[in-house]
């Protein structure tokens, strides 16, 4: 047995998933060129913001088993800090995009404290309630965050072209840093906890650490994707941790294929673009959505990443398999 | 010092005694049988030991510490290492990332957890399975890869409890082989099993309990013979 065998299996997989991941990147980075709409590249740069949500909940949920209800949550309070540092204190976006992924990810480290020893659908209930019991709380703070009638964030660039770019090359980041840190023994720690907590710890795996580091990164990243957001659309609200929100989340993520690096992103584009298509016949989204989400978690489990690689194993069995009957 | 002392350890679920006041010495490099019916313990100490389980009475010692109140994961850490009745694994990760998580968790270099994952794989015969997903080795191949992560960095004690269990013949003798080159190595182990011409031939001293006591310990011929041992399992009569 040679030491270069090892590379083989999981490590050429996520190269693979690394390199597709790039590819999707690439091509929306060529989008602008073809699409000259400025409503439609509006259209995009929120695809990218809720790729990023989606890359985030896959972390937690897809690599890590830890089946949260919060991610809208966490974008909505990236985008509040943001938005009251600047409407209260006029504190520059150099300031508040920082200290939105500082406090999403405080408040995602407390969060997962907090449901540590929790499971299951207790998890899932648990971060749905911290979800509601926050947007509820910027919904009634009135005072400080207007409450329902949201509030001004000061945009960052003149042009919808220097945001797009923005948040191609911060989706980027995001992608490249998951992946960098899922080839490390992080990322064996995070699949072990997934597939078996008790075997995790009986092989020495530190499970309350990497819960935590977990909830914490997935938070902090929402957090900047809500951030800037924020900074987009100038504008935050509630509306934007509603649990509708993170119903296209999960939707984005369980359809792309939870936990795989390309699915979430390629799936965010996908059904938001369809969302806007869909939007003409009324509220009929969600639906169809929560359609495909039971279809998908029921017969492709590993999403249209999965069905993606093994058309592409097939095809590249085939002519071996000729090769070795003639 | 003992490897590991048990110093009277009680446990009761509800109104059931698991474990009433079990007490033994393990001394490093032993290779013991623990044996004794359906119900008579035998998990509830290993779960104690390896910290899934916090005792009601009576202390746990590794090399002279306590080892109360510490979580599985530190106890793996310090070299208490097992394997579960019914098999743990990963089921969604390759045979080699099953064994190189136990070999970074308790501190491998990614170079020499992976030297160290062939040498095993190669030692149970897996190596050909090597990136197949855990999920879909048969039953066998997951208890000799659950054995395997046991001794990715080899244990102060190797717990196994039913490594024998339904497993076939071939992987029998592969795993009785491995367990065997390790104690004569001067590896220690606790080895639960019901398979008795494996005990006799593999623990030169057997631990018998039932209802949670210790009720024979000896060299294993001497405890297989024991009038006491016979009953607890067969019943007075045959006694």
């Amino acid at each position: 047995m040679k030491a270069e065998d090892v590379q083989g299996g999981t490590r050429a997989r996520m190269r693979t998933e690394l390199l597709v991941s790039l590819g999707i990147l690439a091509a929306v980075a060529l989008l602008p060129a073809i699409v000259a709409n400025e409503y439609w590249r509006g259209v995009f740069i929120v695809s990218m913001y809720f790729a990023m949500l989606a890359a985030a909940w896959n972390l937690l949920a897809g690599y890590t088993g830890q089946l949260s209800l919060a991610p809208a949550a966490f974008g909505m309070i990236g985008g509040y800090v943001t938005g009251l540092l600047s409407y209260h204190y006029n504190a520059p976006p150099m300031v508040g995009i920082p200290a939105a992924i500082v406090v999403s990810g405080l408040i995602g480290f407390v969060l997962g404290r907090i449901v540590l020893r929790l499971r299951g659908p207790y998890l899932a209930l648990t971060t749905l309630s911290f979800a509601e019991i926050v947007r509820l709380i910027i919904s009634n703070s009135i005072e400080i965050t207007r409450g329902d009638l949201g509030l001004n964030v000061p945009g960052i660039f003149d042009h919808r072209l220097a945001y797009y770019y923005a948040m191609l090359a911060v989706l980027l980041a995001v992608q490249l840093g998951l992946y960098f840190l899922l080839r490390t023994p992080a990322g064996l720690y995070l699949r072990a906890i997934r597939d078996d907590e008790i075997a995790a710890a009986s092989r020495g795996v530190k499970i309350v650490l990497w819960k935590t580091n977990a909830f914490t990164l997935s938070a902090a990243i929402s957090g900047l994707a809500g951030a800037l957001y924020g900074h987009f659309a100038q504008f935050v609200s509630p509306e934007l941790g509603l649990i509708s929100q993170t119903g296209i989340i999960i939707s984005m993520v369980v359809i792309g294929g939870l936990g795989t690096l390309p699915g979430p992103i390629g799936a965010a584009f996908l059904v938001y673009i369809a969302s806007e298509f869909l939007r003409g016949f009324g509220g009929y989204q969600l639906i169809v959505f929560a359609l495909l989400v039971i279809i998908f978690s029921r017969f492709f489990r590993e999403g249209l990443w999965g069905l993606l690689r093994r058309a592409f194993e097939r095809a590249r069995a085939r002519p071996a398999t000729a090769q070795a009957a003639e | 010092m003992p490897c590991l002392l048990i110093d009277r350890v009680s446990k009761s679920f509800g109104g059931i005694k698991a474990l009433d006041r079990t007490s033994f010495t393990v001394d490093a490099g032993e290779l013991v049988g623990l044996i004794g019916p359906n119900g008579s313990g035998k998990t509830t100490l290993i779960n104690i030991l390896s910290g899934y389980l916090a005792a009601d009475a009576g202390r746990v010692d590794l090399d002279g510490r306590p080892t109360g109140g510490l979580r599985p994961e530190t106890l793996a850490a310090l070299g208490v290492q097992r394997t579960f009745q019914l098999t743990r694994s990963f089921p969604r990760m390759s045979t080699l990332d099953n064994l190189l998580v136990a070999g970074s968790a308790l501190g491998l270099s990614q170079e020499a957890a992976e030297t160290r994952a062939l040498e095993l794989l190669e030692d149970l015969a897996l190596v050909r399975l090597m990136h197949l997903d855990a999920g879909h080795l048969s039953g066998g191949q997951l208890k000799l890869l659950e054995f395997g992560a046991c001794f990715m960095v080899p244990p102060r004690i190797a717990l196994l409890d039913e490594p024998f269990a339904a497993v076939h013949p071939t992987m029998k003798e592969i795993m009785a082989g491995f367990i065997r080159r390790r104690h004569a190595a001067g590896q220690t182990f606790i080895l639960v099993s019901h398979d008795m011409p494996v005990i006799v031939e593999l623990c030169p001293r057997t631990i018998c309990m039932n209802a949670g006591a210790v009720i024979a310990d000896e060299n294993t011929r001497a405890v297989l013979t024991d009038p006491v041992v016979i009953e607890a399992y067969l019943g007075e009569a045959a006694a």
